[in-house]
């Protein structure tokens, strides 16, 4: 018995060395692990900020906080192609490609998720002119999907409105109501607030419920 | 030898090979040559007992020889490669064949976007056709471009095409090409513009005349609803 033995046991190390390199060799030709959400989100604060407070001066908006389901959808469109691809989206071309960078859907829910938790940020006013009287008034065709408080509801696919910069809800009022965003096939969700844009007559109008919106409470 | 590695789908893209081809050729002669002859040197004049080293000013004939026939054949080399890369000059840059068509190309942060005559024929009318991240154009057919940037610097870059022009903001370039096959291939930004540079994602799309009137009819459809 020890004789058969001793031979085996020889041969049972090496073997074992050639089958820990081939299982290593496996685990490197696999998928590599999704990053880290901080990780992921080095690329979207080289814009948005290290806080996610956003920065006018490149186009980005305020997003820390924004519901993981929202920014999901919004990077998914983004990468899709239904949003970004608009001749005159010129903003939007802008964020494409930062989505586009993101390899695999866990990224992005992975990233997404990151964001969520971020605290809130609720950034300075910039739009002088609006009437929130008048606004208020308006806001009842919004309150109906953004919620009494403009909180959002996921069930309507309408995001929270009442910590978004004010520049950004106003540059995104005008693309829907021209038509840049939300006539997008693949944009199904910016297919219903497009219509909804349009009953604001004019830019004083959007101006007004943005400054309504502006008043409300987290 | 490079249409190997990537296709040749432009009218002048083989002259332009020819040309690459021919430079590596002749500096890769050179570059071997040189080497060889430099570790030879190196090995027949090591160091060996009982011989003393010596400074040499390379005043003599037979020394200047080893500069003077190389430097001479290298201006021969020089003058084939400055004859080929004029003609290759003249004939994509300098020479304009007739357009049959025309389409504007803007390059931005970080998308190219393209705007086409629609069915009136006519460029900057209303029922212009106007896309992003993809350009369709005709098999065949020699269209003239007029390249701008919104923003900052870009180069749009058509590597099949082996076509590269920098678009400069305030100004309009015009450039040319003509596909010789059909078939869908990158277009690319050759210029950094920014950290979205590496992914201005288009294609061009070559097609037949048959297709290409159908999705321009498409297009044209998609715009008055």
């Amino acid at each position: 018995m020890t004789k058969i033995m001793a031979p085996m046991k020889a041969r049972t190390v090496p073997a074992l060395f050639v089958l820990c390199m081939l299982a290593s060799a496996c685990s490197v030709a696999g998928p590599a692990p999704t990053p880290e959400g901080h990780e992921l989100f080095q690329l979207c604060s080289q814009c948005h900020g290290p806080t996610a407070a956003g920065n006018r001066a490149v186009n980005a908006p305020e997003i820390a906080g924004l519901p993981q389901w929202y920014i999901e959808a919004q990077l998914k469109k983004f990468k899709q192609g239904g949003r970004g691809t608009h001749f005159d989206d010129l903003t939007g071309m802008q964020m494409r490609p930062m989505a586009m960078s993101l390899a695999t859907d866990a990224e992005i829910a992975v990233v997404s998720e990151y964001v969520s938790k971020l605290p809130v940020v609720k950034p300075a006013a910039e739009l002088k002119d609006g009437n929130a009287e008048h606004g208020k008034t308006l806001f009842a065709t919004c309150l109906a999907c953004h919620g009494p408080q403009a909180g959002g509801m996921e069930a309507m696919k309408a995001p929270p409105l009442n910590h978004a910069s004010d520049w950004y809800l106003f540059a995104s009022l005008k693309k829907f109501k021209a038509g840049i965003r939300g006539t997008n096939p693949l944009d199904v969700s910016g297919a219903t607030m497009r219509p909804m844009s349009q009953t604001l007559v004019d830019e004083q109008a959007m101006k007004d419920v943005i400054a309504h919106i502006g008043t409300l409470q987290q | 030898m490079i249409e190997h590695y990537i296709e040749q789908v432009s009218t002048y893209a083989a002259d332009i090979d020819n040309l690459i081809t021919m430079i590596a050729v002749i500096t890769g002669f050179w570059f071997v040559l040189v080497e060889v002859v430099f570790l030879g040197l190196i090995v027949a004049y090591r160091k060996k007992p009982g011989v003393k080293a010596q400074y040499i000013t390379g005043e003599e004939k037979h020394q200047k020889r080893w500069i003077g026939i190389p430097h001479e054949l290298v201006l021969l080399c020089d003058i084939a490669v400055i004859i080929g890369a004029v003609r290759v000059w003249v004939d994509v840059k300098q020479t304009m064949p007739p357009a049959q068509e025309t389409v504007r190309i803007i390059g931005q942060q970080w998308a190219w976007s393209f705007v086409q005559p629609g069915p009136d024929g006519k460029l900057d009318t209303a029922d212009d056709i106007k896309t992003v991240d993809e350009l369709h154009v005709k098999v065949d057919t020699t269209y003239h471009f007029k390249l701008e940037a919104r923003d900052v610097l870009h180069s749009f870059s058509v590597p099949v095409f082996r076509l590269k022009q920098d678009a400069i903001p305030g100004r309009v370039i015009t450039g040319w090409f003509r596909a010789k096959k059909t078939g869908t291939h990158d277009i690319q930004c050759a210029e950094i513009c920014g950290i979205g540079h590496g992914l201005m994602p288009a294609r061009i799309v070559i097609e037949s005349a048959g297709e290409h009137n159908a999705w321009m009819a498409a297009q044209a459809a998609l715009a008055t609803k």
